[in-house]
């Protein structure tokens, strides 16, 4: 199985006010193509932090992480780009912003110096609107939308950048319950389909129980990857189910 | 209408506005029979006319990038206070340029004043975005802007006390603002600056587009934001230190113009609003300046008066349609 993510020796982090607050550290994983992994752990254990790592949004304290086999640095944002698309939680929108503008903006690594779209680019666009369920708000102004309406769009973004590797960052927060499981399945087959690997934060638990082939379990202390069966008896991932699951 | 269509109608109104500025400036319309007409033309109102073009087309671009680098919808370099940054960067240097003679030649000497402008405009615009880093409402950013613009006006008076009476009116009527203070002379190093900078906002087309979904998505796009940023700040810096340093404090227009393009094309995408920018930025302003010379007989106004009754409703009209402030 071909290696997607390499995270060798790694210490995660980030400054406020001048000061580096270390979230993860000693971090040694690797994800390979047709995986959909759930990231699980409590509220501030460093689910967020440990995704924009990866995508090269926030510089690593120490270590290296290689994905498809390029060092993620500073230098290397255009082929990146290409390689791994993000879904966070943060919002945007204004400035006449409409859906299909957002979704066509995950084609921009591939587009020429004044942005423009040729038919086939369009097509991607087109199809990564029809995954998520948006051809009839594609008009539609990113201030008009339900906080779901959002999520969708911003994943399809990430679908059109055409990247072996999706981040997604509590991407089921908003969605309806029948929209949740849409998401996951349409994930879990991109996975085993195109031979992605797909990284996925979230607290529905019983939602990646069902449908992620491995589990990340983060806890204060530790953090380790287990297949899904594994999961009911791995004693990191009872503490975070609280005996509720 | 189509975008298209839109774009012809501004470029008529472009002409329209041309058309006035040349020929119904000032007092009486030309006579072109004698030969103080001839200068009037030449020396008054066609230096003024392109003055007014690329005053109105760069501070609406420059508002423009602001604007999206802050996404911010009413950032603009009057309202936050570059513009006054790049007035008391030109009253220092006129100051500390009183005693030097070292600039031979009039050239060196707006040179110089251009250059002490640009540098006034990029450290204001430096200081706004750090502090804006830490400010989480828009609107809030817009009363910073206007408390350092208060400062900087009150350093300038001290400035202006101590300054030689001669001296001191041409940079009052300087900072009032006008389209009537160069002449034909002030035209190459203008032009030619106010071009060169504009032409270089095509490398960042894809940049700007990107910046709109916010850093980290941008960054996740492949735009290299730091350094696209820092480009980008220069340039809009430089577009409203240029034009500061001929026509001093223009109110409004940077922040006013980039708000009407994107009522007028409802579209995100930048190169849109730049190229309309380019039109309704000296639109603005040749109306503005034909409307100023025009209201009373043998008397222009400043043209702020004209542009702040354009621009201050428009910020107020969309601090009420957006309630997300």
């Amino acid at each position: 199985m071909k290696q997607r993510i390499k995270i060798s020796d790694v210490q995660l982090g980030y400054k406020k006010s001048g000061q580096i607050v270390q979230v993860l550290k000693d971090l040694n994983l690797a994800f390979d193509a047709s995986q959909l992994v759930g990231i699980v752990g409590l509220n501030g254990v460093g689910k967020s932090t440990l995704l924009k790592s990866i995508a090269g949004l926030l510089p690593l304290l120490k270590g290296e992480i290689l994905i498809d086999g390029i060092a993620v640095n500073d230098d290397a944002y255009e082929v990146l780009a290409k390689k791994v698309a993000v879904v966070l939680t943060e919002k945007f929108g204004g400035f006449n912003l409409t859906v299909i503008d957002v979704v066509q903006a995950g084609m921009m690594p591939y587009t020429n110096a004044l942005n423009q779209l040729n038919a086939e680019q369009m097509k991607v666009v087109e199809e990564a609107i029809k995954l998520c369920g948006l051809q009839h708000h594609q008009h539609r102004f990113l201030e008009e939308l339900s906080d779901g309406y959002f999520q969708r769009t911003v994943i399809a973004k990430a679908l059109a950048q055409q990247t072996d590797v999706i981040l997604l960052d509590e991407p089921t927060a908003f969605l309806d319950y029948a929209a949740k499981h849409d998401l996951l399945i349409m994930l879990k087959r991109l996975c085993e389909e195109a031979q992605k690997c797909i990284l996925i934060s979230s607290h529905d638990l019983d939602l990646l129980l069902k449908y992620c082939h491995k589990l990340l379990v983060i806890t204060e202390d530790d953090i380790c990857c287990i297949p899904v069966e594994e999961a009911k008896t791995n004693e990191a991932f009872k503490q975070i189910a609280k005996g509720y699951l | 209408m189509s975008n298209a269509a839109k774009f012809i109608l501004l470029f008529l109104l472009f002409c329209i506005g041309i058309y006035m500025s040349l020929f119904f400036g000032g007092s009486e319309s030309l006579n072109f029979s004698d030969l103080s007409a001839d200068f009037i033309f030449y020396q008054i109102r066609l230096p003024k006319t392109i003055t007014a073009i690329l005053a109105g087309a760069a501070l609406s671009v420059s508002g423009l990038i602001l604007q999206v680098i802050f996404r911010n919808p009413l950032a603009g370099p009057y309202v936050l206070g570059i513009s006054s940054g790049a007035s008391l960067a030109v009253a220092l240097s006129v100051m500390a340029g009183s005693g030097l003679h070292f600039l031979p030649g009039f050239f060196w000497a707006k040179a110089y004043t251009v250059l002490s402008s640009i540098v006034g405009s990029f450290a204001m615009t430096i200081l706004i975005l750090s502090i804006a880093v830490r400010v989480k409402k828009n609107v809030i950013l817009l009363l910073i802007g206007l408390m350092i613009s208060q400062i900087c006006g009150a350093l300038q008076t001290v400035i202006e006390y101590f300054a030689e009476p001669e001296s001191l009116k041409n940079f009052v009527l300087w900072s009032m603002g006008s389209m009537s203070t160069t002449n034909l002379q002030d035209i190459p190093l203008l032009a030619g600056s106010t071009l060169i900078v504009l032409g270089l906002l095509l490398f960042f087309i894809k940049p700007l587009n990107a910046f709109l979904l916010g850093q980290l998505y941008a960054q996740n796009l492949g735009v290299s934001v730091k350094q696209k940023r820092f480009w980008l700040i220069l340039i809009s810096s430089s577009l409203t230190g240029i034009i500061t340093a001929y026509c001093g404090p223009i109110a409004f227009v940077g922040i006013a113009v980039p708000i009407l393009s994107r009522m007028l094309f409802q579209v995100s995408k930048q190169q849109v609003h730049l190229a309309a920018c380019l039109f309704l930025g000296p639109i603005l302003l040749l109306f503005a300046d034909a409307f100023a010379h025009s209201l009373i007989k043998h008397m222009a106004l400043p043209i702020n008066m004209i542009t702040t009754f354009i621009g201050a409703p428009l910020v107020i009209y969309l601090m009420f349609k957006n309630k997300q402030w």
